[in-house]
């Protein structure tokens, strides 16, 4: 008997009467860690003791596993970079604090790309991470481990973080949901910054009604987060989700859905997946409606997302020298010091992400650049405000295939980057409310459907997901890949 | 033109060095880049636009009051540093 | 043509608060390394700064004082560059939106008002402090952000000695609005000088020198002189090669300034708006509120002694160099003591008292109402200014009212112990007296009462004399 791979009213269910203990689950959580990481790779660090605070909460005594990029007091945390090896936080992430005071159980940390600055769950120190419905395919990333944890039954929930797609892509890729409230519904105080103004805490979990609960307990103003929000404390996600959607607006965006747009076989393949969901999510009592975005501005949302995050992330990661913390590097003189911390810290990719942050924000860049970039994120997220004002979602397919193989990898900037591949950052750009859950496979790898709302929407975008996740067979699967 | 100097230069103000290599790949993508900011710049009328520095135009009203004392211990402050002699960071001299 | 030297000022004032900018880490000196710091002052990854509204608060009564333009939000940026002394690797400041832009203040010079023209002034960290030592550098991070407010005037000053008066104005201000306590001494002043030459046509003609970070105002001074005898010098004998825009630093050994970066290496500090920090919406009322909460400062006080008080230039100087010797003063007005009589106590004994003491006048033990005291009696001519002086000190020495002094030392005596005192002195030496007045000769009693009053000046209380004296000669 296993009970990790089911929801958490279940475990919960079973805790309560007694058949099993939370000892016996973090067991079953580590043996499960013991027998895949050798093939997943998911966790970096696994808790050998069960501490968790008594209380009456849900998740009491229920193991999670928790991204590397979040800080834990007195639990190494490295972000997967060489710059933090054996770097141990004397701080909690407000998140994982208020896990803690629910009496959740943290089994293990899970592997990232380094500094969450990646989209392949490849690039970490730790190696690379797979997907468990076939391991020679991608997690996604950067929140690859979490999503190939939650995926493979390991944990019933992980936490992760989202950037510009950083959880709701590898979910998708690895079948399970994955969701990003609103900017600030989460602190991020704690969170290792990677770009700020597009940084979110999220979650993945097996269904709609987990991820609701897991966001009640985390989410609340945080007097350390000065973009927390502030007014929805009192607000219940999880009492939010009756699954009436009866009359509720779904759009999509025919210059990202048209299929004419597209020759790759497998794009068209996941169209169709699409268009059968929308004739459910219709059946279901959904009102549909095909939208038009200029086609500009769609295109720039990939150049939008690389120049913000690239600039805010050179400078957030400034404070990666070997000075204070991480390890020393070796120099006569304190400046080759810290350049040879950072040298060998930084994986070429974080360097090249680093350089055309830097050249972005130069003096006589930043007008044209960066400025420009933010200008567009404006133009962007104005048009999306407007049209949640007309429709209660915005219903995207999550990417243009499944999950690409491990040989497929590639963090390149390239050219003709396709919209269906980069439509998930406008969540970030406008700190909207975004999830995504399974709706079906292609060659045996899993996809996903993305629901995004208008900000602080959170309640009626989980409660609209929820209803499609009870059409769909997916709901609470786990991977069945060999692993 | 972005030149094999220029690239070694961005990154020598970034504290960093970089191969061969990655100066190289560096180059293939500061073409793009540029190609990419272009799609950014051509887009009408943006000059007009105030630039959005978060996701929402955020504001403030209340802020940290300053009663409210926090301070960390000074071995939990050095803790993490790999080269302090008691209660300070220490680091070859700094000149200038 | 003639010229002169031009000179801007960039100073940078560590404010006064309980928590730091940024982080609630105290905001204190101490001696003991690293023990005012928090995770956000160290920079360690996850870290987000949460803005002190205190800072804020002072910072636009800053603004407001130097009559600047004040924005209606609140926003900073992050400048970027790397050092040891900067853990996050960038500092959070203000460039696009300063707090106050375009204002102005008056100073005075050398007896005479000048209008020094300010640029901006804003609100920014601290970096950690570095101790450097023969083979390395010791670094506290107490002092990685602590709030500084950094004022930039206008290339608009025209002499050494005005661009210390404009430094020294503005520290009065700081002391004046509890902004800071401006103290030199304890490095809570540093400067950036920023020096050319400029002909009577307003045309610069020597390139700008930038001196970094000078922390006294001797220095500032020297600073400017050596720095407008080398770029003159350079001038006149046509060697313009020796001038380039540049930044120096001021030698304290030599007196000198010395080389050291050029323009071309300027750094680029690639600002940008600090995305953790939201605006802050600075209302009219909030800026009204601060407003009101600012006291009269220095120069206008002085004009006020001066012009209203009938006082001399040289006592109001004196009294507004601190503003706690001004309030006394006032204090002291307020409650009906002669201004210049109270201006006087003020310059004379109690100043001098307080340098003897090394205290200041808040821990002066005479407070406005105990002077006040001793200088009505000294108007009724209860006591002489000789007495006035000798009740001061002793009220000093005893902490006890001047008035208790005042009842003993000039009106009636009646210490029971005193007299007492008295009367047996007068009783030993006049054995023959008391025997006489014991065998009947009465009126004897009136020789041994007046020998009291004349050992007492006439002071003592004469029935308790009396008193004392029946009990110490009658028969019982």
């Amino acid at each position: 008997m296993t009970y990790l791979d089911k929801d958490l009213t279940t475990i919960h269910e079973a805790l309560v009467n007694k058949e099993v203990n939370p000892k016996e689950l973090a067991d079953e959580a580590r043996s499960k860690i013991a027998k895949t990481n050798g093939k997943l790779n998911a966790f970096n660090l696994v808790i050998d003791n069960e501490e968790y605070k008594e209380s009456d909460s849900i998740l009491c005594g229920i193991p999670y596993a928790l991204k590397d990029n979040l800080s834990t007091k007195g639990i190494k945390t490295t972000a997967c970079s060489d710059t933090l090896k054996d770097y141990v936080p004397v701080f909690n992430a407000t998140a994982y604090e208020k896990l803690c005071d629910s009496g959740a159980l943290l089994i293990g940390k899970t592997n990232l790309d380094e500094l969450a600055m990646g989209g392949t769950g490849t690039t970490g120190n730790t190696g690379i991470v797979h997907n468990p419905w076939n391991i020679s395919h991608m997690a996604g990333g950067s929140s690859a481990g979490s999503a190939s944890s939650v995926a493979a039954g390991i944990v019933p929930y992980a936490i992760g973080s989202d950037t510009g797609d950083s959880i709701r892509k590898p979910a998708a890729f690895c079948g399970v949901v994955g969701f990003k409230p609103s900017y600030g519904l989460i602190s991020r105080y704690g969170l290792f910054a990677f770009a700020s103004s597009l940084d979110h805490v999220g979650v993945f979990t097996r269904n709609v009604k987990d991820a609701a609960i897991i966001v009640d307990h985390i989410k609340g103003y945080d007097k350390k987060d000065m973009t927390s929000i502030r007014d929805m404390d009192d607000v219940s996600l999880v009492n939010g989700l009756d699954g009436n959607i009866k009359g509720k607006k779904l759009f999509y965006i025919d210059e990202i859905c048209n299929k004419d747009n597209y020759d790759n076989p497998k794009t068209k393949e996941m169209l169709d997946n699409f268009d059968s969901l929308l004739e459910k999510a219709k059946d279901l009592g959904f009102e549909v409606y095909k939208e038009s975005v200029d086609i500009k501005l769609l295109n720039a949302i990939k150049p939008i997302y690389d120049c913000i995050s690239c600039a805010e992330a050179t400078s957030n990661n400034s404070n990666l020298t070997g000075i204070p913390f991480g390890p020393r590097g070796n120099g006569e003189n304190v400046m080759d010091m810290m350049k040879d911390a950072r040298t060998k810290g930084f994986s070429p990719l974080i360097k090249r992400r680093f350089v055309i942050g830097s050249f972005i924000l130069q003096k006589e860049n930043q007008e044209k650049y960066f400025l420009n970039a933010k200008r567009v994120r404006r133009l962007l997220v104005e048009i999306f405000n407007k049209l949640f004002e007309k429709y209660d979602g915005l219903i995207l397919p999550c990417s243009s295939a499944g999950a690409p193989s491990l040989e497929q990898a590639s963090d390149k900037i390239t050219r003709n980057d396709i919209i269906l591949e980069n439509h998930l950052a406008i969540g970030n750009f406008g700190g909207y409310p975004s999830i995504t859950i399974p709706c079906g496979f292609i060659d045996k790898m899993p996809i996903g459907v993305n629901i995004t709302g208008k900000f602080k929407g959170d309640a009626n975008v989980l409660n609209m997901a929820y209803a499609l996740e009870n059409t769909l067979e997916f709901k609470n699967q786990t991977a069945k890949g060999e692993f | 033109m972005f030149t094999k100097e220029l690239m070694n230069k961005y990154a020598n103000d970034l504290l960093f060095d970089l191969s061969e290599e990655e100066v190289n790949l560096l180059l293939e993508e500061f073409d793009v880049i540029r190609e990419n900011m272009e799609i950014i710049s051509n887009i009408e009328g943006i000059s007009e636009v105030e630039p959005l520095s978060f996701p929402y135009d955020i504001t403030v009203s209340s802020l940290r009051d300053d009663e409210d004392l926090q301070n960390i211990s000074t071995e939990d402050a050095l803790k993490n540093c790999h080269d302090k002699i008691e209660d300070v960071a220490i680091v070859p001299k700094v000149v200038g | 043509m003639a010229y002169h030297v031009i000179v801007g000022l960039e100073m940078h004032c560590e404010m006064k608060s309980k928590t730091k900018v940024f982080s609630p880490a105290t905001n204190a000196y101490t001696p003991s390394a690293n023990t005012n710091v928090n995770e956000i002052d160290l920079g360690f990854p996850g870290i987000l700064p949460t803005l002190n509204m205190e800072c804020v608060k002072k910072a636009i009564m800053a603004a407001r004082i130097l009559n600047c333009e004040i924005p209606k939000k609140m926003m900073f940026d992050r400048k970027n560059y790397y050092y040891p002394d900067l853990p996050k690797g960038y500092q959070i400041t203000q460039n696009t939106m300063p707090v106050g832009v375009h204002g102005n203040i008056d100073v005075e010079c050398n007896g005479s008002i000048i209008n020094v023209s300010i640029q901006d002034i804003h609100l920014e960290e601290d970096s950690a402090a570095l101790d450097h030592l023969d083979t390395m550098s010791l670094i506290d991070y107490n002092r990685a952000g602590v709030p500084l407010l950094e004022c930039v005037t206008d290339p608009c000053i025209t002499s050494a000695d005005a661009a210390v008066a404009f430094l020294d104005t503005m520290c009065k201000i700081y002391q004046y609005t509890d902004i800071s306590d401006a103290d030199t001494k304890k490095g809570q002043i540093r400067c950036d000088v920023n020096v050319n030459l400029q002909d009577d046509n307003g045309n610069y003609i020597t390139p700008k020198v930038e001196i970094k970070n000078i922390n006294s105002f001797a220095n500032v001074k020297n600073a400017i002189i050596y720095e407008y005898e080398r770029q003159s010098k350079a001038y006149e004998e046509g060697k313009m090669d020796e001038l380039i825009q540049e930044t120096r630093r001021f030698d304290e050994e030599t007196g000198t300034t010395v080389h050291m970066r050029s323009k071309v290496d300027a750094i680029d500090y690639k600002y940008f708006v600090e995305p953790n920090i939201p605006p802050f919406i600075i209302d009219d009322e909030f800026v009204k509120e601060i407003a009101s909460q600012i006291p009269m400062l220095a120069l206008e006080r002085k004009q006020m002694y001066t012009d209203k008080f009938g006082l001399d230039e040289l006592s109001a100087i004196v009294i507004v160099k601190e503003k706690s010797l001004a309030d006394y003063f006032e204090n002291c007005v307020k409650i009906g003591i002669d201004a210049k009589i109270a201006a006087n106590w003020l310059n004379g004994s109690i100043i001098s008292f307080l340098n003897k003491e090394e205290i200041s006048i808040s821990d002066f033990y005479l407070k406005p109402e105990f002077l006040k005291q001793i200088v009505d009696s000294l108007n009724e001519g209860t006591i002489s200014s000789k007495q006035a002086k000798e009740i001061f000190n002793k009220s000093l020495e005893e902490r006890k009212e001047p008035k208790e002094f005042i009842s003993s030392d000039n009106k009636q005596i009646s210490d029971e112990k005193y007299i007492e005192e008295v009367i047996d002195n007068i009783l030993a030496n006049n054995e023959d007296n008391i025997a006489a007045y014991q065998n009947g000769k009465t009126n004897v009693f009136d020789f041994f009462v007046g020998q009291v009053m004349k050992e007492t000046k006439g002071k003592a209380n004469p029935n308790i004399t009396k008193e004392l004296l029946h009990k110490k000669i009658d028969k019982s």
